[in-house]
């Protein structure tokens, strides 16, 4: 734990991320498919034969472009950079690895980003005011912009899944960096990368249609029904190919992750499956209910289309892509950057040392005593549960400790910890979570601090470290 | 013969029987009004559909579930044992909760719209009286797993029906099957839940629905002020029955999302002799008239407050029930907002005793 903790409580510090990130993918995904909206859309237009049809889509384009704009390069760059600010404090370490291992990548990244911001601003702002094939080379070179920063980002991504055997093999020699293809390109790389494409042409139809939804259907009825109709077409390719994509997907993922899909698919019967199979169950029902309400309410109905069923079905987009992005999380368990750091920021290579050190010989932002003593075990015990357990198990909010060991005692707690701590093959909790590392010292205070929660004592307890500092 | 032309001969076979021609030409007939109150109207078929998803599940549900000493163990087969019993069980156990929001939401959509007055004031005493009788249905279903949690939230909202002075213990008496919860009182919900509300329910429930074919949708009275060219409606058939479908989708999504990521749990079975453990309350919907008759019998405390409580809380009850009667279509339209006011009043007044039974019970 080179890092301070940063303690949310009841909610996690791991829903802060998800909570911004889910939002984020809304609209950054959207920012990728909808560059490829416009600019086909805007071909559309300039090809049809019937003057005041073109017209009336063209003009429907610039308030959708300004929707666009206003959309992506305020509420996506700012929750973009409220994901950077989250992770950074959440998991500095697999953010730290980040940074040293693609450099290149995220200067890249940001490079075609700024080449995104100002192609959508010029695209709006330059319309009917320069040459339109001209103002169509805008388009497509925002939208070739934001493909890129689709491109790059899925690699970092899916490296924390599956970073591959050649980045494994060099990681922690201070050489990961000239591994950087490897990484890149990992095995999960393009099976991923096509989920993504077809999820950004998904939601490109699904945003289109909040500005659809907006036309008065009883004074532009063809309008309405062209574009309405136009924008739920944008929906099929993710209908017919993400089935395909996500096998090839699963078939991509690691042995053990893959075990965890298929352990989760076999146990449906009896209704003890794994949280991500059940999250993979949300993604696949709510996009089919998507496919289906967006025939009903907006393909079959364009003309009484309204913003409440676009909203509908935004919503439902919003699941879809909530439960992705938590099976995506869910799925790297028990690491953050598979089969290098676990999911609490422990390199996987560091167990041994800390096994036999003490966890907190290394921390160096825990609080070790005011000089008068060594602090309690208690004290340790609680620096211990926020670097080991904190990352994904709050005391009493999600994932809550003290419901999870409800019913157990000093001895049971103890033996839990313990088994977390040996981590054998055999064991249960060896699949989501990683080992309790440190010393049989670490054990007992982590056991002693976790007790005290689960089986407060009559006379108030110790004081948590903090207040025990001043 | 090709495909078309066996269908068309089969319909027109049926069609001759059962003149559905006719039926289909009233649908194309009828329209649903558009406005910007329209969203409201989903919220009747929703809770339809979810009734339908419950008479479907509870059938499977009947196939394992066994009334009496037994009923622990069936519901613990079904839920552990049985393959996708589970999932059947969950579905059942939300869209009970989801059935009783939907009714909830279509009956202050239908009060602030208005829309149970002259000629509708039967479709609304009925819905009254349906929504009675759906949650006597929560309530009766949520015992029937007795599990702790079951048992003991049974022993509490029992305690409502026993509050009523001098009947009130003989009531709760008889829907215990004896002075403890126990099995006789599961056997006694269990005919209850599956054949005396049914029986109640499906007629009202089929009055109901003719009374929405015979009048229709009511438009809110702002809509109704305006002249009739400016008036807009839809066909109800095909339009506003695929906008119905869409909505059905959608609350299908939502079921079995909560199902499968949230499968309803089974606890301890219900030990009479152990305590009851921490933070027993009645189901949401029983939250708020629990709290409210615990608010009172705070302010007034004994027996006589008890019954002023209860006096109170009745004529409540009654003065919504029978708003149709006093909120009758006046010039001024002073009774209008009085009785809007009193619209918000309650919806405040449910809310707020909701928010304090969960807090207080934390």
């Amino acid at each position: 734990m080179n890092y301070p903790f940063w303690d949310i409580p009841i909610l996690g510090s791991g829903w802060v991320i998800g909570l911004i990130a889910i939002f984020h993918v809304m609209i950054s995904q959207f920012a990728v498919g909808g560059g490829f909206y416009l600019p086909l859309a805007e071909r559309k237009a300039q090809r049809m034969t019937d003057p005041a049809m073109r017209e009336a889509w063209l003009a429907q384009l610039v308030r959708h472009s300004k929707f666009f704009l206003i959309l992506t390069g305020v509420f996506g760059t700012v929750s973009g950079v409220g994901i950077w600010f989250a992770i950074g404090l959440t998991h500095p370490e697999a953010t730290s690895t980040l940074i040293h291992n693609f450099v290149f990548g995220w200067a890249m990244e940001w490079v075609f980003f700024m080449v995104e911001l100002t192609t959508a601003a010029v695209y709006y702002y330059t319309w009917n005011r320069i040459d339109p094939k001209l103002h169509l080379t805008v388009g497509w070179v925002y939208a070739g912009a934001s493909a890129a920063t689709l491109i790059i980002i899925n690699g970092i991504l899916t490296f924390m899944l599956t970073p591959g055997d050649t980045w494994i093999s060099v990681a922690g020699t201070g050489r990961e960096a000239s591994k950087f293809w490897n990484a890149f390109f990992n095995p999960t790389y393009w099976p991923s990368l096509a989920l993504r494409i077809c999820v950004c042409i998904s939601l490109a139809g699904i945003w289109a249609l909040i500005t659809a939804s907006r036309i008065d259907g009883d004074k532009r009825p063809a309008l309405k029904t062209s574009l309405v109709k136009w924008s739920v077409r944008w929906l099929v390719p993710s209908f017919v190919a993400m089935p395909f994509l996500m096998i090839w997907y699963y078939l991509m993922v690691p042995a053990s992750q893959q075990a965890l899909l298929s352990l989760g698919i076999d146990t449906i019967g009896a209704g003890t499956f794994s949280q991500v199979t059940r999250m993979a169950l949300v993604i696949i029902v709510t996009s089919a209910t998507i496919i289906g309400v967006a025939y009903y309410l907006a393909y079959r109905n364009p003309v009484e289309f309204n913003l409440s069923h676009a909203m509908a079905v935004l919503l439902l987009a919003l699941m879809a892509t909530g439960a992705g992005e938590y099976s995506r999380e869910m799925l790297r368990k028990p690491f953050v950057i598979g089969r290098w750091m676990y999911s609490n920021g422990v390199r996987v290579p560091y167990i041994a040392r800390i096994n036999q050190q003490g966890y907190l010989a290394h921390s160096a932002w825990t609080w070790n005593g005011d000089g008068s003593g060594n602090p309690n075990s208690y004290s340790r015990g609680e620096a211990i549960f926020r670097g080991e357990c904190a990352s994904c198990h709050t005391l009493a909010g999600y994932r809550p400790l003290k419901d999870l060991l409800a019913g157990r005692d000093y001895a049971s707690i103890g033996n839990f910890v313990t088994m977390l701590h040996e981590n054998k093959a055999d064991s249960p909790y060896r699949r989501f979570m990683p080992p309790m590392a440190g010393t049989r010292q670490d054990i007992e205070d982590l056991t002693n601090f976790l007790n005290a929660q689960v089986n407060p004592p009559t006379d108030g307890g110790k004081k948590p470290l903090l207040t025990a500092a001043k | 013969m090709t495909s078309k032309t066996l269908t068309t001969s089969v319909y027109d076979w049926v069609d001759e029987r059962l003149g559905i021609s006719e039926l289909a030409a009233f649908a194309r007939h009828k329209t649903v009004p558009v406005h910007e109150q329209s969203f409201w109207y989903y919220w009747g078929g929703i809770s339809l559909f979810l009734f339908l998803l419950q008479c479907f599940t509870g059938v499977l549900l009947l196939v394992y579930y066994r009334p009496g000493a037994e009923a622990y163990e069936s519901v613990r087969q079904i839920t552990f044992v049985m393959h996708f019993g589970w999932l059947i069980r969950s579905a059942h156990a939300w869209a009970a909760n989801l059935f009783i929001f939907a009714i909830l939401v279509h009956m202050f959509s239908v009060y602030f719209m208005k829309a149970y007055r002259k000629p509708r004031e039967f479709g609304w005493l009925s819905g009254m009286a349906l929504l009675g009788i759906a949650s006597v249905f929560g309530f009766s279903g949520y015992l029937l797993p007795m599990d702790e949690l079951s048992y003991f939230a049974t022993k509490v909202g029992l305690e409502i029906p026993a509050a009523i002075p001098w009947i009130g213990p003989a009531i709760a008496n008889m829907l215990r099957g004896g002075p403890e919860v126990g099995e006789f009182t599961v056997q006694r919900f269990f005919a209850l839940h599956v054949v005396v509300l049914p029986a109640l329910f499906l007629p009202l429930l089929a009055f109901h629905l003719w009374l929405v074919q015979r009048y229709g949708n009511a438009a809110p009275p702002s809509e109704e002020a305006k002249p009739a060219a400016e008036r807009k409606s839809i066909p109800f058939m095909p339009n506003f029955i695929r906008k119905d479908l869409a909505m059905w989708l959608i609350s299908l999504n939502v079921l079995a999302l909560l199902a499968s990521v949230f499968p309803w749990s089974l606890g301890h079975q219900a030990d009479s002799l152990v305590p009851a453990p921490a933070g027993i309350h009645p189901e949401w919907y029983f939250m708020s008239p629990f709290e409210m008759l615990k608010l009172l019998g705070n302010v007034l405390p004994g027996e006589s407050g008890e019954i002023a409580g209860l006096l109170l809380f009745t004529l409540g009850i009654a003065l919504w029930v029978f708003i149709p009667f006093y909120d009758i279509k006046k010039p001024g339209g002073q009774r209008a907002r009085a009785a809007h006011y009193f619209g918000l009043i309650a919806v405040f007044a449910l809310l707020a005793t909701t928010v304090i039974g969960y807090w207080t019970i934390r």
